[in-house]
């Protein structure tokens, strides 16, 4: 397993001896190796990857703004509004535009061009007749066809367009949501175990109190209490909520690394707590904290669609997968409602839950023997 | 030796280290182990002493405990005739300066999430000695005086053999130019052919830093070899204190007779009669009344059983035990 000793007998290197520093490959590098040659967690984290270019890119890929356009003159953005409702220029808002462009473009500006986004189509309204060239009106309830892929919901919006826009919400709940949670968990984790005792003792019940609450019910409550609940109150309080796992394995990682010899030796050499915390215990401590994170956002994602479908969710005009459930909840027929949400978040959970896996099994110190 | 033998570099006075037993729902204190009886040693400039014993008597909680990686129950620490017992914030980091360990398992002791620059360089930056590029350049330095290329800098622990490890370990502890080491059984963990490499690294350095040592091990042999004077515990208690040579010659503790005949020896005519010690160790939470090695003495008699026998001088020769007769001292 180990190599030669061979500084016993420098000289005699069978390679010449750089003379230059080599870099070694560090902890991470080694286990980004090992996890490349998994074939079904890299497959996930292509398909998380892939989800991540369609939520930044969803206003190229669905729309009615233009990417880019010329008008009057001047170049304009207008297809950044579907991130941030004022980023939209207000010259597209008077003399009677109403936001229709392929339309009121040529016809306030015969010079102007534009270029479109892949599918013109709206996640957030229906489109009418005559808006692009002779596309007709979309109808509601509309069953996939060639206009409508996935259809269209009771108002007659496209089901593919929503979905396309719901990525970004999917994805910023799990990733907003558990980060909380990792900022918490690792937190109160790392102080209870480095610290032991009280400090311990304060934590380890506070876990078990949020544990013994069903996240649901406090979740239900609190949208309850508010006035206007956004989905950012729900990401935060999923956090509050999902915390209690990251922290009771950071506490456990602490509590042996606090043992280790190498944190003696820091200790022996001077070494401050802060520092040791950061320097020594926490890159040690992160590898297993990162699977937990991984189911995390499996499960954030899963109970955002779970609220949403029971109206809980993120407000009705926001196109979340969750909220496109609830819709065809109502009427089953609407097959195309159901399936193509619940097949991607099906997928996205699944692909999370499989890098976790992953995750666990390339820095699983015991694997990794093996491994070799 | 440079300094008068009256000013030795470290000493520790009834040094006493209990751990806690706790147990059940609220954590109660239902006993002590008593890792550190009442040891009292002194080092002089120099020199190196070497403190055997089997696992578990207390040796490395001795070489933790004064360096103040544990806090000592009672006793005291004295370094370069300065109490330390209680030394805290950065007079405890000034401290550390001075003293540093080595210890048993060079897989566990270096973090793995670290370059070797790193890790050697961990003590200069903390205590703030010279700039990036002069840390740099004594991490290199250092290197070399530990037998490693300097091309290593940059690697991670996990790409060295134990042997080279150890060697890492020994760098780290020698970045800050220390006048007192605990080697904590440095080259248990190592393959046989690397151990005489590690220990003729330690005598060098030894040499070329005037650096003084407590050597640790349970191996009877090589503490021969590289110390000048060797104590031997048993149980939380050093049992027997002499000179190297003194000691292997003329063991006078039973426990000691029956260490160095378990030595095994390739020349017949130096085989001593095997002495085999009945039973176990006895459990330190727990430790027998009067002399603690009584149930697996093989000479003990009844005084044994009740009273403790204390440790007297035999002509530079320390022993605890009722039964050996000693010139006018001791002697029970």
């Amino acid at each position: 397993m180990a190599p030669a000793d061979r500084q016993s007998d420098p000289g005699a290197a069978s390679v010449p001896a750089p003379r230059v520093p080599v870099k070694g490959r560090g902890y991470w590098q080694e286990t980004w190796l090992r996890f490349r040659r998994r074939r079904l967690p890299m497959a996930a984290l292509c398909f998380v990857a892939l989800l991540g270019l369609i939520a930044v890119l969803s206003p190229c890929l669905a729309g009615t703004k233009p990417i880019v356009c010329r008008y009057k003159g001047r170049l304009y953005f207008p297809a950044t509004s579907y991130f941030n409702p004022r980023w939209e220029n207000p010259i597209f808002m008077k003399d009677r535009f109403y936001k229709i462009y392929p339309k009121n473009l040529k016809k306030k500006d015969p010079e102007s061009w534009a270029v479109w986004p892949v599918l013109y189509a709206d996640p957030y309204r229906r489109i009418r007749d005559g808006e692009w060239d002779n596309r007709k009106g979309d109808e509601i309830y509309a069953e996939p066809n060639e206009r409508n892929l996935f259809g269209t919901n009771q108002a007659g919006v496209d089901v593919l367009a929503q979905m396309i826009h719901g990525t970004r919400i999917a994805l910023l709940v799990g990733f907003v949501s558990t980060g909380v949670a990792a900022v918490i968990g690792i937190l109160l984790g790392a102080m209870a175990g480095y610290f032991g005792g009280l400090i311990d003792m304060l934590v380890s019940r506070v876990i078990e109190l949020v544990m013994c609450v069903p996240a649901i019910i406090l979740i239900l409550t609190l949208l309850a209490i508010l006035d206007k609940p956004t989905i950012w109150h729900m990401m935060a309080m999923l956090g509050m909520t999902g915390w209690t796992g990251i922290a009771r394995l950071t506490r456990g990682e602490f509590l042996k690394l606090r043992q280790a010899e190498f944190v003696t030796a820091a200790r022996a050499l001077g070494v401050g707590w802060m520092r040791i915390i950061l320097r020594h215990i926490l890159p040690n401590a992160l590898a297993p904290v990162l699977v937990p994170i991984s189911f995390g956002i499996a499960s954030a994602i899963l109970t955002e669609a779970g609220l949403s479908l029971l109206g809980f969710g993120a407000p009705p005009p926001n196109p979340s997968w969750g909220t496109l459930l609830n819709s065809g909840k109502q009427n089953l027929q609407m097959w195309w409602l159901i399936l193509f949400p619940g097949i991607a978040i099906f997928l996205t959970v699944l692909s999370y839950n499989l890098i976790g896996e992953g995750l666990q099994e390339s820095t699983d110190p015991r694997l990794r023997e093996a491994g070799k | 030796m440079s300094t008068p033998p009256s000013q030795p570099l470290l000493e520790i006075r009834h040094l006493k280290k209990y751990f806690p037993v706790r147990k059940g729902l609220f954590q109660r204190v239902v006993g002590n182990v008593h890792a550190v009886d009442d040891v009292s040693f002194a080092i002089q400039p120099g020199e190196t002493l070497g403190l055997v014993g089997e696992s578990g008597c207390g040796k490395t909680t001795v070489g933790r405990t004064l360096l103040r990686l544990y806090e000592p129950t009672s006793g005291s620490i004295h370094f370069q005739g300065e109490d330390v017992t209680h030394r805290g914030g950065s007079a405890l980091r000034q401290l550390r300066r001075n003293m540093q360990i080595v210890f048993q398992d060079p897989f566990s002791s270096l973090n793995p999430r670290m370059t070797v620059r790193g890790i050697v360089e961990e003590g200069l930056r903390i205590h703030h000695i010279g700039t990036k590029a002069e840390r740099r350049d004594r991490v290199e330095e250092i290197l070399v005086k530990v037998g490693l290329d300097p091309t290593y800098l940059y690697r991670y622990p996990h790409e060295f053999s134990g042997g080279q490890r150890q060697r890492i370990s020994i760098a780290r502890a020698l970045a800050l130019q220390p006048q007192f080491m605990v080697l904590d059984e440095p080259i248990s963990a190592l393959d046989v052919s690397i151990q005489s490499q590690i220990i003729n690294l330690l005598a060098q350095l030894k040499d070329e830093f005037k650096l003084t040592y407590l050597f640790i091990s349970h191996d009877l042999s090589v503490v021969e070899y590289i110390s000048d004077r060797v104590a031997v515990m048993y149980l939380g208690e050093i049992v027997e204190v002499a000179t190297s040579g003194q000691l292997y010659r003329n063991p006078l503790h039973p426990y000691t007779q029956a260490l160095l005949s378990s030595v095994p020896s390739i020349d017949p005519t130096k085989r001593r009669q095997r002495v085999v010690l009945p039973g176990d160790v006895p459990s330190p939470i727990n430790p027998p009344g009067g002399c603690r090695f009584h149930p697996r003495c093989p000479i003990a008699v009844e005084a044994c059983k009740t009273q403790p026998p204390p440790l007297v001088q035999i002509d530079g020769h320390a022993v605890r035990c009722h039964l050996v007769p000693g010139p006018g001292a001791g002697g029970a």
